[in-house]
């Protein structure tokens, strides 16, 4: 199986090529959403797409996820094109999407069951996600009895416990208040690097998009295109576990503004959205 | 009033915007709405304002009810129309469920049943009985077809519109974690319309009972409805209203059954403290 290659050289696990979406909204009343978006996610990489409400950054995605089907262009992971959706790209919603019925356990386990794993595989695959998003003390708990952030916890070590080949997240804080966000945000940092996951995230956070960030595809709306592709250099070879680390540093506050900047250029004043 | 006596200087009154009432006070009045309105009854027949004969006491009505079930055999009519009941919802939830989740889960599902289901919601289930008593005479199979039809489309219609509410993020989160069709439909669709289902089931039943009704005191020798158009036919209003009593009671003790099922079955809905 060969994989795409990035300019950088490094072997790509999600490759699209000019990747289109035409909906149509009345008898030739055609509306294009997303037009020829084309971008590489190395693997082990945090691949962030960022850009004003409107952009189809989650159409994008959920194209990604094969739960929508592209009208043009090509999407490849691992070198095969990706046909509906499917295990090797589990998805964390905005939404809370715990199943209420089951227990904290039993939610991470259940990608597991079915895919048929073997219990005893199950239940250590699943103890060891649920520690490494902290949720140990309430594996037995039902989902009711849980935060907003705890839901979220839940949906990652889920996904992950599954072993996804790319981790696909929309928005997965969006519905969070500020504090919890920004625990989730160095949560998330920790998971990236203890689980050594490939992952692919929307946002419309900027500060987000930089902290969790190794790329931002920046995109522009109408139609909804890559219109940059963002490396924040200034974090490479630097540690940064919290968001004070990040801001402390050198370049943050040039990308931020340059990033702001797009936003306010690309994301326009009209009130359609 | 006496809300929580303490140094505050807000006006306690009866009637406030937004407060909510003690438990206590809810019960207090709950209970007195009901002695007013049988201590105005026993008033008005005691006084003579009223034809004892048309209307008894409801201290009559008591006795009366003791003396059917004590006396005269009332039980096995009271246990009849609970067979009817049971049997015919039994048979209607049976249809009722597996197509309901399957029209709110498939389109295709969907397009196809629900012009022919929601064509019988608005017909009558009364309707039908003249062509019922013709086809099947007066034995129990008229009776239990008239609750069917007056049940089971409704049911599914409930039952289609609930599981069309499953939330979309929770099929397609089991869509990207591999799961198949059949795997969905088990361990995420019906799961979470299941608690709903039992409502939908509640609220049918009570709906199951004005049908029974009907269908008791049109054609049948036994029953509750029965009994009450037998007492018509010798001026025994006593008996009437106690018929109307019981059936008011064991509907309340259904809805009872059902709600302490959904808190036994569904656990897990139950925020944490109670």
């Amino acid at each position: 199986m060969t994989s795409a290659t990035t300019t950088a050289g490094v072997s790509a696990k999600l490759h699209l090529q000019d990747v289109s979406k035409t909906f149509r909204v009345r008898h030739g009343d055609d509306i294009e959403a997303i037009k020829a978006v084309s971008f590489e996610t190395p693997e082990n990489e945090v691949c962030v797409l960022l850009g004003p409400s409107g952009c189809g950054k989650s159409t994008v995605l959920r194209m990604v996820a094969g739960l929508e089907e592209p009208t043009s262009g090509e999407l490849m992971l691992d070198g095969h094109p990706i046909a509906g959706a499917d295990r090797e790209r589990g998805m964390v919603f905005q939404a809370y999407t715990s199943f209420d019925w089951l227990t904290v356990q039993a939610n991470v386990e259940y990608g597991m069951r079915l895919n048929a794993v073997p219990k005893k595989e199950r239940r250590e695959r699943a103890a060891h996600f649920i520690e490494l998003v902290g949720l140990t003390k309430f594996s037995q708990s039902y989902p009711k009895q849980l935060s907003g952030g705890m839901k979220q916890r839940v949906a990652i070590a889920r996904t992950l416990a599954n072993d996804p080949t790319i981790l696909l997240m929309d928005e997965p804080f969006g519905a969070l208040d500020a504090q919890t966000r920004w625990h989730m945000q160095e949560l998330m940092m920790s998971i990236v690097e203890a689980a050594n996951t490939t992952v692919l995230m929307v946002t419309h956070d900027i500060e987000e998009a930089i902290f969790l960030g190794d790329r931002i595809e920046f995109m522009s709306r109408h139609p909804g295109t890559v219109h940059e592709e963002i490396i924040p250099d200034f974090k490479r070879g630097k540690r940064i576990t919290t968001k004070e680390d990040l801001i402390g540093l050198d370049g943050y506050g040039d990308l931020e503004r340059h990033i702001l900047k797009l936003m306010r250029e690309q994301g326009g004043d009209d009130t359609d959205h | 009033m006496t809300v929580r006596s303490g140094s505050s200087v807000y006006r306690r009154r009866w009637f406030e915007f937004l407060t909510p009432l003690g438990q206590p006070w809810r019960l207090i009045l709950g209970v007195s709405i009901w002695v007013i309105f049988f201590g105005i009854w026993e008033i008005a027949v005691l006084s003579g304002w009223v034809n004892p004969l048309l209307v008894p006491s409801p201290v009559d009505v008591l006795i009366t009810l003791y003396e059917l079930f004590a006396e005269r055999g009332f039980l096995s009519d009271v246990g009849i129309s609970i067979a009817r009941i049971l049997g015919s919802f039994a048979v209607a939830c049976v249809i009722a469920i597996p197509l309901g989740i399957l029209m709110g889960s498939f389109k295709a599902v969907e397009a196809f049943a629900n012009p022919f289901v929601s064509a019988w919601r608005y017909l009558p289930a009364p309707a039908f009985i003249p062509i019922l008593l013709m086809w099947f005479g007066t034995g129990e199979e008229p009776k239990l077809a008239l609750l069917f039809l007056g049940v089971i489309f409704f049911l599914i219609t409930l039952i289609m519109d609930h599981t069309a509410q499953v939330r979309t993020e929770l099929i397609e989160t089991a869509m990207t974690l591999g799961g198949n069709r059949s795997q969905i439909l088990w361990t995420v669709v019906v799961p979470a319309v299941l608690p709903n289902v039992l409502i939908a089931m509640r609220q049918m039943l009570a709906i199951a009972w004005t049908y029974l009704v009907i269908a008791e005191i049109i054609a049948s020798t036994t029953g509750i409805g029965a009994m009450m158009m037998r007492a018509r036919r010798f001026l025994h209003t006593d008996d009437i209203m106690a018929g109307i009593l019981t059936i008011g009671v064991l509907g309340l003790l259904f809805d009872v059954m059902f709600r302490w099922l959904y808190r036994v079955l569904f656990p897990y809905l139950d925020q944490g403290e109670r």
